[in-house]
């Protein structure tokens, strides 16, 4: 297939390809586009805020312009830009020929680019959400817009929902990628920062997210289900502000973290020194990214939260701030005694590194909860973050020059470049420098006080300098782009990593040799077969859910399954991520309008209740059309990403430390089961926070049958022990084995399922929804999320017998069965949970 | 007596805060364009241990200096934010051994997009908050819809006021040297998104001299117990 590989300039090469250089160059070329798209927002209501009461916007338009614009650019620019970087430049970092699982990162790719093009569309669907980025509750449910005016809401929700989930794919697949495929000689110590940053980024990402991903979800099945999680006065609105804290904070240090790598590379390179102390620089992040998961309660200091957890949050705020100083300071002792070069990516780091000690300070004051107390709401956070944030992107456009003759292999014009960055430095303090002296306003107001104005004013001057800077910059990078002259391999004197060894831009293989540090210094290793290491071999790697082709183990193993040395073919192309992609942004789109609907069925299901709440719905037809239409196409793309055949070559030498005796797909299943025990654990966590809000003893179990639940569980824990039969069938090679076996647990799966439906049934005779109230939106939702689970694996079981029947699959390499078998066990270990939760609690 | 209002303990640690923001923040800015400048490239001699492509990562010189500006810079941070912390049990307890004695207490109700007040006589007045001079008044903030927050900037007040919940906190409010009374026009603000009116959801503050204050209570109370009356009568005629 490699032969075959379009060239860049065919639109085919961007839809099909694999290679960690395109998918990062897609990452930046999109976030980039996300970045005009969230500055034209932010101008518009700059332009807004010029008097108080407004000039241009309506109401609900400048909501949906601070929204919107506070959504784009934390989650649809500051990561994926970074992430672009970490796409093209980590693998080359640690000496990898591509990510881990290829078309695992083509697919988060398009599951990004599409969120974003529903954040688009929602704009015209009646309005998109308008409740704040954080997404505050109880306004972010409809019930105080009404069901129709949902659908645009619900694209926007729908939109970020999927885009958590490109990035817990991504944060899998880099996890699995640096934990795996690191150059002989290169042990996680001695990764570049840059590397670094991004791989304690994904860490936390691996956690935050899915935490998000669980708020996200609930909130989803609140707006098109009708449930009742965030609809309540009794601990929604806690709840919420809980699980988004949760994800919240950490979120600061994930778009922080990477800006911060760049620093560090980018100040290494042009002062010519190492950095000072290293160790402790990577020690102090490793603590910032575990304490950033004990810090959420300082953005709730005002919610009634009593002063034993306030001072508890006090302490870890403080704890996590100082980590920061050090690095800091070690950024600067790099610079003594250096030979500083003022060249376009060094001044855009230095700038990073003066607004960050300021945005840094400003924190200070919010660290103290007094002030804190003033603060909150006000234009000091607004200013604060933003110089924090805004540091950030300022340290991404150093990477962006710095790594940009790489990408390119063109130079550009560093006069240009430094006009640059001086109207950019200058716009930046002219926008958010005022916004301090403009503390009082509060945030999310076009309507002042008239003292004010000036600094609005001003503000809104340097948001227009501002964006004249990206201006010059997409100038100057475009003339390099048209009549740059050639880059070298390595423009930068004193550069280090890697990459720079490699020529500019890096070839589709990235090496000619097999890159190694045995030595203590980068070299390049022959491996032609007779030179090859006797031990060990390269097998293929599967791709995450595709649980059809074969994936190495390291050692000797592959030897066993008769992998000879001969050179390893790698495939870069397929089209179903985008296939995929397509599919889930039709199905996404069908769902965001089904709120009116669902509305109509529950006003049918239970008349009273619906009057009551003052729902009331009506059939749409073109929006269910979609939603199957999206399934329909889903269920083909992802047949076909199966079945295909895809060779992703697992590096025959490599530092694994510590998972050398787990293949790449073993570890990458477990990444995301990780993250999935995130997932459940803040639905549990929230039925939990919920019922004790409610009195634990207010509500009994929903289930009426306890004796069903019993039997479900004896059914699960039987379908467990199949699949380890499943597994020793595969192993012995016996395929009428594996079918019964497999089949067995298809049908277990089944029954449970078929034992769930009839008691849902029963409830529903007793007029009992998933509406009907808090206590059954609990248990609906919760039992839901592990029965979809639970399809999920039968749709994987179904077409695993299918691939068995067809071609005597896994009978050689049994190793997808286990995979299989992980998550069935997972699945069945969550019902051990949710039954004495639910059914005898 | 004199009792510390929020203002009062706002503006001792902001000030002390900002001085000592500002004097770390020209420091540091300023130490490290010096650095940068100082140690420009000029093309010195190249036999010192210089990076070199394809090395593996190692930590450079300067560790000393490193952790000592660093425990330097801890000890700031830490000092100043517990000293706040004696001022927060402060803000928390509320001032005087007594606070129900002499103090006013005032139900707030956050409901989109206006705020609602109720007194302790069971008065009620939308928007406009009235309340006596020097002398702490309770506010009990909740909300009968979405998430607002309720702050008066020129008291140094704020409380979140969400449905379910019921935030309680005080202020003392100053009248001016010789004034009988003054109006905070727009002076009480909702400081979390709530929807459409959440730009213009604004109320005044009235302070009063607190026999004036007691009147106002009265008066009200009695207009109100009228209106019930004519109600009743209406009822009655009906």
């Amino acid at each position: 297939m490699a032969d075959d590989f379009p060239p860049m300039t065919s639109i085919k090469r961007w839809l099909v390809t694999t290679n960690h250089k395109d998918v990062g160059i897609l990452y930046l070329a999109t976030a980039l586009f996300f970045l005009l798209f969230g500055g034209i927002l932010a101008l518009l209501f700059r332009v807004q805020l010029w008097s108080s009461g407004g000039v241009i916007l309506s109401d609900s338009a400048f909501n949906q312009s601070v929204t919107t614009h506070g959504l784009l650019m934390v989650f649809w620019f500051l990561s994926p830009f970074a992430a672009g970087f970490a796409n093209y430049f980590v693998p080359l970092q640690i000496g990898a020929k591509d990510l881990a699982f290829p078309r695992l990162n083509a697919l988060s790719y398009w599951f990004y680019l599409f969120s974003g093009l529903l954040i688009g569309i929602s704009f015209f669907q009646g309005g998109t959400f308008e409740g704040g980025w954080t997404m505050y509750a109880p306004l972010n449910v409809p019930m105080y817009t009404g069901m129709e005016a949902a659908t645009g809401g619900n694209t926007a929700i729908l939109a970020l929902t999927l885009f958590t989930i490109s990035i817990t794919l991504g944060t899998m697949n880099f996890l699995t990628t640096i934990h795996r495929s690191r150059a002989e000689g290169m042990g996680l110590w001695n990764m570049p920062l840059f590397t670094w940053s991004w791989l304690l980024t994904v860490w936390m990402m691996l956690f935050a997210f899915a935490a998000l991903l669980a708020a996200l979800l609930l909130l989803a099945t609140d707006r098109i289900l009708l449930t009742q999680y965030f609809a309540t006065d009794q601990g929604s609105s806690l709840l919420w502000a809980h699980i988004f804290w949760f994800f919240g904070h950490p979120e600061v240090y994930i778009v922080f973290f990477p800006a911060l790598g760049i620093m560090f590379e980018t100040f290494q390179t042009f002062t010519g020194r190492r950095l000072v102390g290293r160790k402790w620089v990577i020690i102090a992040m490793v603590l910032v990214a575990v304490q950033s998961f004990l810090v959420w309660m300082h953005h709730m200091y005002l919610t009634t939260i009593n002063l034993e957890i306030k001072t508890l949050f006090m302490a870890t705020t403080i704890g996590i701030s100082l980590p920061f100083d050090l690095m800091v300071f070690a950024l600067i002792y790099t610079m003594v005694k250096g030979r500083v070069r003022f060249t376009t990516p060094f001044l855009f780091s230095l700038g990073a590194l003066v607004l960050f000690i300021l945005g840094g300070i400003t924190g200070v004051f919010l660290g103290a909860v007094v002030l804190d107390y003033e603060f909150r709401g006000t234009y000091w956070v607004v200013a604060h973050f933003h110089y924090v944030m805004v540091s950030g992107v300022t340290a991404l456009i150093a990477g962006l020059y710095y790594w940009w003759p790489k990408i390119t292999g063109k130079m550009y014009s560093e006069a240009l470049g430094k006009l640059n960055f001086a109207v950019y430095f200058v716009g930046f303090n002219l926008l958010y420098f005022p916004m301090f002296l403009a503390w009082e306003t509060p945030r999310r107001v076009f309507h002042y006080q008239e003292g004010m104005e000036i600094w609005h004013q001003m503000a809104t001057v340097g948001a227009f300098v501002f964006g004249l800077s990206f201006l010059i910059m997409f100038y100057t990078l475009g003339k390099s782009l048209v009549s740059g002259p050639d880059a070298p391999d390595n423009p930068w004197q004193y550069a280090r990593t890697a990459e720079w060894a490699i020529p500019s831009p890096p070839p589709l293989e990235n090496w000619s040799g097999r890159p190694s540090y045995a030595s203590g210094r980068l070299e390049f290793v022959d491996e032609t077969p007779a030179a090859a290491p006797a031990t060990d071999g390269g097998s293929p790697a599967s791709d995450g859910g595709a649980l059809t082709t074969a994936d190495a183990v390291h050692g000797t193993l592959d030897q066993a399954h008769g992998h000879g040395h001969e050179e390893e073919h790698a495939d870069h192309a397929s089209i179903w991520p985008f296939g995929i992609g397509i599919g889930m942004f039709v199905f996404l789109l069908g769902v965001s309008g089904l709120t009116p609907s669902v509305a109509a069925l529950a006003e049918w299901l239970d008349p009273e209740w619906a009057a009551e709440a003052g729902i009331s719905g009506s059939v749409d037809y073109l929006y269910p059309a979609i939603t199957l239409a999206g399934l329909a196409i889903l269920a083909y793309v992802l047949f076909e990403f199966g079945r295909e055949q895809f060779n992703a070559p697992e590096m025959a030498v490599a530092e694994r430390w510590p998972f050398e005796g787990v293949g790449n797909t073993k570890l990458g299943v477990w990444f995301f089961l990780a993250s999935d025990v995130v997932v459940f654990g803040a639905f549990i966590g929230a039925y939990v926070f919920m019922r004790i809000y409610a009195g634990w003893d207010t509500w009994g179990p929903v289930p009426d049958h306890t004796w069903a639940g019993l039997l479900n569980t004896y059914i699960l824990l039987t379908s467990s022990f199949t699949v380890i039969l499943a597994l020793v069938m595969a192993e012995r090679g016996n395929k009428k084995g594996l079918i019964a076996t497999l089949g067995a647990t298809l049908l277990l799966g089944l029954s449970f399922m078929g034992v769930k439906a009839w008691e849902w049934y029963d409830k529903f005779l007793q007029g009992d929804f998933w509406f009907s109230g808090l206590e059954y939106s609990l248990y609906y939702v919760t039992t839901g999320l592990h029965g979809v689970h639970v399809l999920l694996g039968l749709f994987i079981a179904v077409f695993m017998l299918y691939r068995i029947f067809t071609i005597d699959a896994y009978l050689e390499d049994s190793r997808p069965v286990e995979f299989f078998g992980l998550y069935w066990h997972f699945v069945d270990i969550v019902w051990v949970f949710l039954f004495p939760l639910f059914y005898l609690m | 007596m004199q009792t510390d209002t929020r203002v009062d303990v706002f503006e001792e640690i902001f000030i002390v805060f900002l001085a000592l923001g500002t004097l770390v923040g020209v420091i540091v800015v300023a130490y490290t364009l010096y650095n940068a400048y100082k140690y420009r490239d000029v093309g010195a001699d190249e036999d010192e241990d210089l990076p070199t492509l394809g090395e593996l990562p190692t930590g450079g010189k300067g560790g000393r200096k490193l952790f000592v500006s660093f425990i330097l810079s801890a000890i700031i941070v830490v000092s100043l934010v517990v000293w706040t912390y004696g001022m927060l049990l402060y803000v928390e307890d509320g001032p005087g051994d007594n606070p129900g004695d002499d103090a006013v207490e005032i139900d707030v109700e956050g409901q989109a997009f206006a705020w609602i007040f109720e007194y302790e006589n069971g008065v009620e007045s939308t928007n406009t908050m009235y309340v006596p001079a020097d002398t702490p008044v309770w506010v009990n903030v909740t909300s009968t819809d979405v998430w607002h927050a309720f702050g008066i900037p020129e008291e140094r007040v704020k409380a979140d006021s969400i449905p379910g919940e019921y935030d309680l906190t005080w202020f003392i409010a100053d009248l001016p040297d010789g004034e009988e009374e003054i109006v905070y026009e727009d002076g009480i603000e909702c400081f979390e998104l709530c929807g459409a009116g959440h730009s213009n959801m604004k109320g005044d503050l009235v302070v009063m001299e607190p026999d004036a204050f007691d009147e106002w209570l009265e008066e009200e109370a009695a207009a109100l117990e009228e209106d019930e009356e004519d109600e009743d009568d209406e009822e009655g005629d009906a």
